[in-house]
């Protein structure tokens, strides 16, 4: 399924591999990475902390959106039975700003079994109070939901990480595919409030901030987890992990563009289920699972600038070789984010 | 649980009681003035003397002590012994020269586990050793040593948590006995971990966040919450698949530890942490249609929760009183100018 957007995701990986070969491998400790990756962002623009949260708010809706379809078959706007029964807010789309576009795509799974399925409703529950959190704190100044594509988007993604089958892939089809679906989303939002926190300048927002990172993280490795409990050897779910974090790498390290580029293959800052070899105490090495995904020296959570998440669900949309493009476009966004006049999309 | 101090502070472990060390509204107040941008400075205050403000290798230092608790257990847990030796000294500009020593208890490597088991204890383990050394760089010379920890106080803890009415011996509450008594004990400290990093990174000066402490503070607290994602997240699956809480006590042993803590989070009422409530408990799904309980996070608006520095103390010492220097899992206290309950 060769779509335009895949071929922008094979461009950049490619691009990404050839930078690796001309570029030294930078450190990933923590503070350096962390601030420098940020003043890159942060020497760009004269943005409020409205427009970082209104860059939250777009992500959550698609998150929110996302789980509300696969647990209760509806969007974040329209209740029905099963999203009243689990309490589900009911958003009023109350943003303004920007262009407000629908959802497409999505359906109820048919889930089968009792934790995925109530680990399903448990999260749309919290992104649904996400949203209205959000929406509350901009008032007047909330973004509109832009348009999100959450039917074929999956599948673009899923070819371009080459899972098997990805041209077909639906998230909505059992709760296997639902947790990859998932997985797609979670890590990225603990990289995007993790990347922002530090560009807040309201020490409330930051808490907030702050206290939704840690939410995202929860759902993280909540995902992980499960997956890691039904596919401990990675030979279907556990390895499509893999592949999507190889892909959101690639994808990350465009979005820095040029700026602080590590290299990609020996260091990623996006890490799957697979297995790794520790050394705990003085002992010699054993090995070790990977629920979190963090740096594997300094086992800090990555921190992503807004283009680098831009990139992510966009696959590839916000950067054309080293140059940002705004607005980015594509996969999860067709129509791009809604952001104020200094926002990000 | 109105006795539970008292409780405590009676049981086997060793304690200490603080009398009339001055709970200083000082204390809060500087915490304050740090919230606002105060106190860049990298040298540490004297633990002998009143802080003044606190500095961010004071928050740091705070962070590293809870660090050397959580990777002494799960080392403990994984391997059978704790942090390597050179992982636990004092930097050379520390006012706190003595390196602690770590009192077992029952502490020895997890018997039983399943090739999968062990490579969650040996992740996590990993995890918390990699922050306390990431830590000890951070602040190089003013890297405190490791302070004594006592891991036989999960005894008198489960004690007061009302698990079981036995603090040592036959009947007591052993984390190193079985996979599952281990994730109760790892629940002790996962959502405190989270709930310490969210209230403590307001706290960075605006010259710390410039050097990336709030980012990596921010990175960490996003690895605690992993690691308490994944110990909720197992609780209650395998609480499912047993079938009722009455065949998976586990769950059940959760919570209790939950109310302990809750009630054991005194004090700063103007926390950042909303409705006085700091802890969700787990729940048991029992249908398709029924929601898990895996977040810790205010019901109202899923945001997670924050601990003070003094409520985290009131925690990881097991003592409602103010004014305590140590106790708990820390009884001489933690090294850190911080270490006196104020509220």
């Amino acid at each position: 399924m060769a779509t335009q957007e895949t071929q922008l995701l094979d461009e950049i990986i490619a691009t990404s591999r050839r930078k690796m070969l001309s570029l030294g491998v930078s450190s990933l400790a923590g503070f350096a990475v962390g601030a420098s990756a940020l003043q890159a962002k942060a020497a760009t623009a004269a943005y409020t902390d409205a427009d970082i949260l209104n860059f939250a708010l777009n992500l959550e809706y698609l998150e929110a959106n996302f789980y509300y379809l696969a647990a209760f078959g509806t969007t974040i706007n329209t209740a029905n039975a099963a999203s009243t029964a689990a309490g589900a807010p009911l958003i009023t789309l109350s943003g303004t700003v920007g262009t407000s576009g629908t959802v497409s795509g999505g359906s109820q799974v048919p889930f089968t079994t009792i934790p995925v399925a109530s680990y399903a409703i448990e999260t749309a529950v919290e992104e649904g109070k996400h949203v209205q959190l959000l929406l509350t704190a901009l008032g007047s100044s909330a973004v509109a939901q832009p348009a999100i594509n959450l039917g074929t988007s999956f599948q673009t993604l899923a070819t371009a990480a080459q899972i098997p089958g990805g041209a077909s892939f639906s998230p909505y089809a059992s709760d296997e595919t639902f947790l990859v679906g998932a997985y797609v989303f979670e890590d990225v939002g603990v990289t995007a409030y993790h990347g922002a926190a530090s560009l807040l300048t309201v020490p409330a927002n930051l808490v907030t901030a702050a206290g939704i990172l840690a939410v995202e993280a929860y759902h993280a490795g909540l995902i992980r987890t499960t997956i890691n409990y039904l596919d401990p050897t990675g030979a279907t779910i556990g390895g499509y992990t893999n592949l999507i974090s190889k892909l959101r790498a690639s994808l990350s390290q465009a979005g820095l563009l040029g700026v602080t580029p590590s290299a990609f293959d020996s260091n990623p800052d996006d890490f799957g289920l697979a297995t790794f070899s520790v050394s705990l105490g003085g002992d010699a090495s054993t090995t070790s699972t990977r629920i979190t995904d963090a740096d594997a020296t300094n086992v800090v959570a990555f921190a992503r600038n807004t283009t680098q998440v831009l990139n992510i669900v966009t696959g590839g949309g916000a950067v054309n070789g080293t140059t940002a493009v705004s607005p980015a476009l594509g996969v999860f966004f067709p129509a791009g984010m809604n952001a104020g006049p200094n926002g990000f999309k | 649980m109105a006795n539970l101090s008292t409780l405590i502070n009676s049981g086997v472990s060793r304690r200490k009681f603080l009398s009339g060390v001055g709970a200083s509204a000082g204390a809060v107040a500087a915490l304050g003035v740090a919230g606002c941008g105060g106190g860049s400075s990298s040298t540490p205050t004297s633990p002998s003397a009143p802080s003044a403000a606190v500095t961010d290798a004071d928050i740091l230092n705070f962070a590293l002590n809870l660090e050397y608790l959580e990777a002494s257990y799960y080392l403990y847990a994984a391997t059978g012994s704790g942090l390597d030796a050179s992982d636990t000294t004092a930097g050379s500009a520390s006012t706190n020269t003595g390196v602690g020593t770590v009192i077992p208890g029952d502490a020895a490597a997890v018997p039983g586990l399943t090739a999968a088991q062990q490579q969650i204890l040996n992740e996590i383990a990993y995890e918390e050793q990699a922050h306390v050394r990431f830590l000890r760089s951070a602040l190089g010379p003013a890297a405190v040593p490791m302070p004594d920890i006592d891991l036989s106080f999960f005894g008198p803890l489960a004690v007061a948590a009302m698990i079981t009415t036995a603090a040592t011996g036959t009947g007591s509450f052993n984390p190193f006995s079985s996979f599952d008594y281990f994730l109760v004990g790892a629940f002790i400290f996962e959502d405190v971990g989270v709930t310490a990093y969210s209230g403590a990174a307001p706290l960075i000066s605006a010259a710390g966040v410039a050097a990336g402490y709030l980012t990596a503070a921010a990175g960490i607290l996003a690895v605690e919450a992993y690691h308490a994602g994944y110990v909720r997240t197992s609780l209650t699956g395998r609480a499912i698949a047993a079938g009722s809480a009455s065949a998976y006590p586990y769950l059940g042993a959760a919570n209790l530890v939950e109310d302990l803590r809750a009630t054991l989070t005194v004090g700063d009422s103007a926390a950042p942490s909303t409705t006085g409530s700091v802890e969700t408990l787990l729940t048991l799904p029992t249908s398709l249609t029924t929601p898990s309980s895996i977040v810790a996070a205010s019901a109202a608006n899923a945001v997670g929760f924050s601990r003070t520095v003094n409520q985290v103390l009131h925690v990881v010492y097991g003592s409602s009183t103010v004014g305590a220097s140590g106790g708990g899992f820390f009884p001489k206290g933690i090294n850190s100018p911080l270490a006196t309950t104020t509220a």
